[in-house]
């Protein structure tokens, strides 16, 4: 598994130590080539004056050679080195302290300094600049014709330095810089897990909060405030997520309830009435008043088993549909010819306004289901002396049917329940032979024909559901 | 012993209400919250046997509004609720018992019949006075180690005036808690139960226990006074 701290880890270690190496590597060779340079700059002053102290008399040119001044150059001293040649490579002076070895200097003399590193007299390692010069005419009187004379011959000087104490420095500047960068690799290795660590322990506070959350403490929330700005929008995300839970939830749970109330109900009703027929065996019209009520029980349960198995398919879009023309208004007068009566006694006024000629491709009996709920729902709540209307609107984009009917007692917030299984405005859910899921068994078989029935308070007389035909799929 | 029984399930009112019939009971019934209350603001229950759900009014309503009326019949709540928050909510609204649905008609007789001895502060269902033993869980009498045959009527005004042994209960209250509203308040049905209950008990050869208090009542005595 890929883990965010783990790699977090590998890459800034990864980078430290890159990082830090790159620094070291520069910095050393930015020092070394400042040492150089003060090297080289004190190989070169020394040169240039033993240059200026070179003297052209005719054609001998001679080097006047303060050994006070330098006594580096003299035998014994600090050992520096000094060569003056002909460009022929004619050596016609040198340093004591050469005690009459040569120097190697440049092979080919340029007009520009040439600076090389070279194994000294002695064995050990030095540094040497060569520098091309013309020597001043030692005649005071034609010095300034002569001076840049170019038929002066050029003269090289060759001088070098024991380069050791340089070597010592760099050295010494290569271990500190390495030391540096041991304790800075130790210090990274053992830091930056630990930042790291710390870095992400919001994330670890959010999972460990993430694994008290249960079935049973939907209510939890990741705090929204004190989180850092990365995290706050997942959790504010994961807390959306959680409220949709604790509402499926809770529906779930509801429904659970519901479905043990209205089971539990008429099982009561069952076996009160056959324990009390069984208490007084001899009592024939007790028993049979039993089973008459037995039956009746048997029916209303079965009902409500087969509405809560077509509701279980239809969600798990297991209900068969079988497609075929259907004409709205016939289907629609079939199912309101056993209702009809009930409608008179009640002296419901109803108002019909469906062209004969409307058709769907549809599966007739699951229609017919729907039909019947919803207009059986129109004259069973519609209050004596209230009125019924059935619609198709004319025009209307994509196909609908509109059933509307007086309500009596009925709020906005009632409304939003109607669809809601086993919901009922009436809490006499045993005295009535409505199970509450009347309407959720329609929205669902709505749905199975591509369908929706929506619920509005058209007054607050009145309710108005419409089925409607979603659009088509592309 | 008089119970209201306030349930909306007709069927089950129906069984109830005959069930308990036959045990010995008089049962009012209703399956309307509203009504319910109003049965048990106008007579004296000896057990009232109480819904939630119910049109009208709520089964808790009904229960606090009589608590706040200091009526003190026992109440048992009967109802599909089954949490444990449903039953504290009940009984912290003054229901004495609390029974859910299914149940056992036999558990809810027993049940009631506990409430009733409650309510005449008579934990032991047997009940003795002198010699006279009444059983009114066994629903049996017996006087002087021998069993008396009685009607179910007889048996109700004994156990009716033995919970209020010592007591004079009046005809107005024997009618309230033994006969049903079809009975003329004119009617002598009250003498006549007495006086056939004292012939039955007497048929023993015992001093009569049931004494008459003119103009008050009949009061059920150990001894002689």
């Amino acid at each position: 598994m890929t883990s965010i701290r783990r790699r977090l880890t590998v890459w800034v270690l990864a980078g430290c130590s890159v990082l830090w190496a790159g620094g070291a590597a520069g910095l050393y060779l930015d020092l070394r080539a400042g040492l150089l340079g003060e090297f080289d700059a004190t190989l070169t002053a020394r040169a240039q004056a033993l240059a200026a102290l070179t003297r052209q008399r005719g054609t001998v040119v001679e080097l006047d050679f303060p050994g006070e001044f330098m006594p580096g150059f003299e035998r014994g001293g600090a050992a520096d080195y000094f060569q003056m040649q002909r460009a022929d490579g004619g050596v016609f002076d040198q340093s004591p302290s050469l005690d009459g070895h040569v120097l190697a200097g440049a092979a080919a003399a340029a007009a520009t300094p040439q600076y090389a590193d070279v194994t000294l007299p002695d064995g050990s390692p030095g540094r040497a600049i060569t520098l091309r010069f013309t020597p001043q005419s030692g005649d005071d009187e034609t010095a300034d014709s002569d001076r840049n004379s170019s038929t002066a011959p050029a003269v090289i000087v060759i001088v070098a330095l024991h380069r050791s104490a340089l070597d010592d420095r760099l050295k010494a500047l290569a271990t500190t810089l390495f030391g540096a960068g041991v304790l800075l690799a130790f210090v990274t290795l053992v830091g930056v897990p630990v930042l790291v660590r710390r870095g992400l322990s919001p994330l670890d506070a959010v999972a460990e909060q993430a694994r008290g959350i249960d079935g049973a403490s939907l209510e939890r929330r990741f705090p929204s405030t004190s989180l850092p700005a990365e995290l706050a929008p997942i959790c504010g995300r994961l807390n959306e997520l959680l409220a949709r839970l604790q509402a499926s939830f809770e529906r779930e749970r509801r429904f659970s309830a519901d479905v043990a109330h209205e089971l539990r109900t008429p099982v009561a009703e069952l076996r009160a009435a056959v324990e009390v027929a069984l208490r007084w065996p001899g009592d024939v019209a007790e028993a049979t008043l039993a089973l008459q009520e037995a039956h009746e029980i048997a029916v209303q349960m079965d009902g409500l088993i087969t509405r809560l198995l077509t509701l279980a398919r239809c969600e798990a879009g297991l209900q068969p549909v079988t497609r075929e023309p259907v004409y709205v208004a016939a289907l629609l007068q079939e199912v309101w010819e056993p209702l009809a009566a009930q409608a008179a006694r009640k002296q419901v006024v109803t108002t019909w306004a469906v062209t004969e000629d409307t058709c769907l491709d549809t599966d007739r009996t699951l229609l017919r289901a729907i039909f019947s709920n919803l207009v059986a729902n129109a004259v069973e709540y519609c209050p004596e002396g209230g009125s019924i209307g059935v619609c198709v609107p004319d025009g209307h984009d994509p196909w609908q049917l509109e059933i509307s009917n007086t309500v009596a007692e009925l709020a906005t917030d009632d409304v939003s329940h109607l669809f809601d299984r086993f919901w009922q405005g009436d809490p006499r859910r045993a005295a009535s032979f409505h199970s509450g899921l009347g309407l959720a068994v329609s929205k669902a078989l709505a749905a199975s024909l591509g369908m929706d029935i929506t619920a509005q308070l058209a007054s607050p007389t009145v309710l108005r559901l419409a089925l409607t035909r979603r659009c088509e799929r592309a | 012993m008089r119970l209201l029984l306030v349930e909306d399930s007709a069927r089950l009112r129906g069984s109830l209400g005959r069930g308990l019939g036959r045990a010995g009971y008089v049962v009012d019934s209703t399956g309307d919250g509203n009504e319910g209350l109003w049965f048990a603001e106008s007579n004296q229950y000896d057990t009232i046997v109480l819904d939630l759900m119910l049109p009208g009014l709520d089964g808790l309503t009904i229960l606090r509004r009589l608590r706040q009326q200091q009526n003190r019949a026992p109440v048992l709540i009967l109802t599909a609720r089954d949490t444990v928050e449903d039953r504290v909510r009940g009984l912290s609204a003054g229901a004495d018992d609390y029974l859910v649905k299914p149940f056992a008609f036999e558990e809810l007789l027993a049940r009631i019949q506990a409430l009733c001895r409650r309510r005449y502060d008579s934990p032991n269902p047997l009940i003795v006075i002198g010699d006279l033993a009444v059983d009114t869980a066994a629903r049996t009498v017996k006087q002087a180690g021998a069993c008396i045959d009685l009607t179910p009527r007889e048996f109700m005004l004994l156990e009716y005036l033995a919970a209020r042994r010592g007591e004079v209960v009046s005809r107005r209250e024997i009618e309230a808690h033994i006969y049903d509203d079809a009975v003329d308040p004119m009617s002598n049905v009250v003498d006549s139960a007495i006086c056939s209950l004292r012939r039955k008990l007497g048929a023993h050869g015992v001093t009569p226990l049931i004494r008459t208090r003119r103009g008050m009542g009949y009061v059920l005595e150990s001894a002689p006074r």
